[in-house]
């Protein structure tokens, strides 16, 4: 592997990468003596994971040199560990932000989740898979090779499943963990096969390799174009891309801070790390680049439209995540890695903050999820008000927050390199954005407080089992004692932290070639990838124009429906008409559960038919049968012949003699 | 003048026969032994008119042999026939149908 500066020697990367393990082992081993302790053991796992990485910033992007075939920046090897495939750490610009985000996301997460799993059954065992998570995520983006992705992919869909059914004892949480890392190991199968092209084509699993064989040009195109769709299927499958997303919105059955990890630090934005990773490969194949940007906009359009459509706060986030992780793929898809890596790191401040105060207000509401069932919460709740309005606003893209420079970004990026329909989809999806994030905020904090309301006079067609079914799970908060309730700071403060990114984080791409977060990328990327050069029809400004009135309109509409006075006096009339109109493709979210359920589901089940209750029976045991009832005949057959009668068996000796004296006496005598 | 080793043939043959019909057609048992024993004796005698017309010492070795297993089979032979009498005084080997499948 081509590796320039400190290759061999970087026993930092190892802290980075094992602080979190080694908090994982503790709580795990530890956790019924550690009890409360166990979240702050936590938290100071992270923690010093994410000093290291502070401390280790300056080796990441002090080598600068040709990109592409060559990996700059710090590299420690882990030794041949597979018949002779080197494996290692790499700590190249590209590794940092990631890691930055997950220690450093990740941090105030596990810091918020000391606040909000207080009291908890489970906290102790929350802690260390929460640790194990960011580990695994740490392994997939530290790796500098494609096996030790594999494994870091893999064990984040494990983590995944873990937290997602953290709550096992609800069917609902155990289905929906279930769901995830199935689907999961769908792209897990797809970038091991992607991995047996590579050995065979370039016999190494090194990213350095890898690119140097493309770059060489010993893929053939349609290789290529395979071997890229087959690593973009792990992607889909990972930062759930259609048609592999419906396990994102099931994951809600995960706690609070889960959703915010899996969101924003973690999982579903490793995808876009592979993608960013392998940008030689998706330079080299145009129709890899065609299929990702086309299935990366189809998902982004798809997330906003069926955002609409959700009533439970957790679920449009999730939805927004979708269709937000859409727009990072169609970014890096198309070979705007610059926009598309910078989407990822504004994203994770504000995913974060709204997930994480969606979770303040969730607590807050004893576990109730559902938007119809809240309403007026800007004065009982104003923190977490100001805290989504400004998250919201980023998210839509309102300047200056941070989403405005990414999401421009990226949607100019796709005119520049000529994908004029994409470009299209992505400013479209940024006014539907605009609207449903509007929507749940107007529903959410605006009006008159709905939660003593009949649920059914709210459309709610069955109480119970709207938002989470909270019988189950606020036993575990309403068990323990009161002076087991934490300070309210535990969950503020980090929200407050992530104020400071959604705001500020996209500055980091104005300024152009002057701007920071180029001279942090150009190592990695070339500069082409960050400010991609081509023929638009109109200027950024004029584009910026579009994408902000279109945005304006989304929040006009969803303040007209939800935000004005009429809609707000009428609420609980105008929620249930809503609610009991909801169209049933929207309701039943296209369908592709449905499609899933017939596709593979139903056919696989066939098939367990077809072998358990017909092959099996009848041609296994079948032969099984068959070989017993002849050996019953030829027993009767035998048995026949034992007369029991001397005399019939000397007479049998006769014959047979005979028959010997005459065949040697007549045959074998010629 | 020697006798023809054709007529000693011919005498074993026939001796083997009712031998063999004896054990066939009789169901008295010590009559069925006997039968067995004239068809030793018949097999014998080939084997020394073998032996005497080709001038193969084999044979005579092999009549020895032939006369010490008849009198183990002998043996045995009355043994049964004494036992299954004393069970059951059977003195036809037809009713004694115990291994019968």
């Amino acid at each position: 592997m081509h590796v320039m500066g400190l290759d061999g020697q970087y026993p930092l990367l190892f802290a980075i990468w094992l602080a979190p393990l080694v908090g994982a082992i503790v709580i795990w081993a530890f956790g019924p003596m550690l009890r409360t302790w166990a979240g702050p053991v936590g938290c100071a796992a992270i923690a010093v994971s994410f000093l290291a990485t502070l401390a280790s910033w300056g080796d990441a992007v002090r080598q600068t040199a040709e990109a592409g075939t060559t990996i700059v920046g710090a590299h420690q090897g882990l030794g041949a560990w597979l018949a002779g495939f080197n494996l290692g750490l790499l700590w190249d610009p590209l590794s940092l932000v990631w890691t930055l985000i997950i220690t450093g996301i990740g941090f105030l997460i596990h810091f918020y989740s000391m606040g909000y799993m207080a009291g908890d059954r489970g906290y102790a065992r929350f802690f260390a898979y929460m640790n194990f998570f960011v580990f695994a995520m740490l392994t997939l983006v530290l790796s500098d090779n494609f096996v030790g992705l594999l494994i870091g992919w893999g064990l984040v869909g494990l983590a995944s499943f873990f937290l997602i059914g953290f709550w096992y004892e609800r069917p609902s949480a155990v289905a929906a963990a279930t769901k995830a890392f199935v689907m999961n190991v769908v792209g897990d199968v797809g970038i091991m096969f992607a991995i047996f092209i590579m050995i065979a084509v370039v016999g190494s699993v090194g990213f350095g390799d890898a690119f140097a064989g493309v770059a060489a040009h010993k893929f053939s195109p349609g290789l290529l174009y395979l071997a890229c769709g087959l690593l973009f299927v792990g992607c889909a499958a990972k930062s759930a891309q259609v048609p592999l997303h419906s396990w994102l919105p099931d994951a809600m059955e995960g706690p609070t801070p889960v959703s915010a990890l899996i969101h924003a630090a973690t999982m579903v934005t490793a995808g876009v790390y592979l993608i960013a990773r392998c940008w030689p490969m998706w330079e080299a194949s145009p129709d890899a680049r065609a299929l990702v940007g086309a299935i990366g906009g189809l998902t982004a359009l798809l997330g906003a439209i069926l955002g609409v459509a959700q009533w439970d706060i957790k679920r449009i986030l999730a939805y927004s995540t979708m269709s937000q992780i859409g727009y990072m793929i169609m970014g890096v898809g198309v070979l705007a890695d610059g926009a598309g890596v910078l989407h990822f790191f504004a994203h994770a401040w504000f995913k974060a903050q709204l997930f994480l105060t969606a979770g303040i207000i969730i607590h807050a509401l004893h576990n109730e999820q559902d938007v119809r069932r809240m309403g007026g919460l800007h004065k009982r709740a104003p923190f977490a008000f100001w805290s989504m309005t400004v998250a919201t606003l980023a998210i839509c893209g309102i300047p200056p927050f941070a989403g405005f420079f990414s999401k421009d970004a990226i949607v100019y990026d796709t005119l520049v390199l000529g994908h004029p329909v994409l470009y299209a989809v992505g400013a479209v999806t940024a006014g539907i954005t605009a609207y449903y994030m509007f929507r749940m905020l107007f529903v959410t904090f605006f009006g008159t407080y709905r939660g003593d309301v009949d649920p059914s006079s709210l459309g709610l067609r069955h109480p119970e089992l709207a938002g989470t079914s909270a019988g189950l799970v606020a036993h575990t908060h309403d068990d323990e004692p009161a002076e087991e309730h934490p300070p309210a700071w535990l969950m503020s403060a980090p929200v407050a932290v992530l104020w400071v990114g959604s705001i500020f984080a996209g500055f980091l791409i104005v300024g152009g070639t002057n701007s920071p977060w180029y001279k942090l990328l150009a190592p990695v990327f070339r500069p082409a990838l960050i400010f991609p050069e081509g023929n638009a029809p109109f200027s950024e400004a004029v584009s910026t124009a579009i994408v902000l009135l279109l945005v304006l309109a989304g929040i006009g509409v969803a303040y007209w429906r939800y935000g004005n006075a009429a809609a707000l006096r009428d609420a609980v009339e105008r929620l249930r008409q809503e609610s009991v109109r909801m169209p049933p493709v929207l309701a039943n979210l296209f369908y592709f559960d449905v499609a899933i359920d017939a596709l593979f589901v139903r056919p696989a089940k066939a098939l367990g038919f077809l072998f358990g209750q017909i092959f099996d029976p009848l041609v296994i045991d079948g032969t099984v049968r068959e070989a017993r009832v002849s050996a019953v005949w030829l027993g009767h057959l035998f048995r026949s012949f034992q007369t029991g009668m001397v005399r019939a068996y000397a007479l049998t000796i006769v014959f047979g003699a005979t028959a010997f004296i005459i065949y040697y006496a007549v045959v074998a005598a010629r | 003048m020697p006798v023809p080793l054709i007529n000693y043939i011919a005498l074993s043959a026939l001796i083997f026969m009712i031998g063999a019909t004896g054990v066939v057609a009789r169901r008295n048992p010590l009559v069925m032994l006997m039968g067995i024993e004239l068809m030793w004796n018949a097999a014998n005698l080939a084997f020394i008119a073998y032996a005497r017309a080709y001038l193969n010492n084999a044979g005579h070795i092999f009549a020895f042999l032939v006369i010490t297993v008849a009198a183990a089979e002998a043996a045995i032979g009355l043994a049964v026939v004494v036992a299954l009498f004393r069970r059951s005084e059977i003195v036809d080997v037809d009713d004694v149908a115990i291994l019968k499948g």
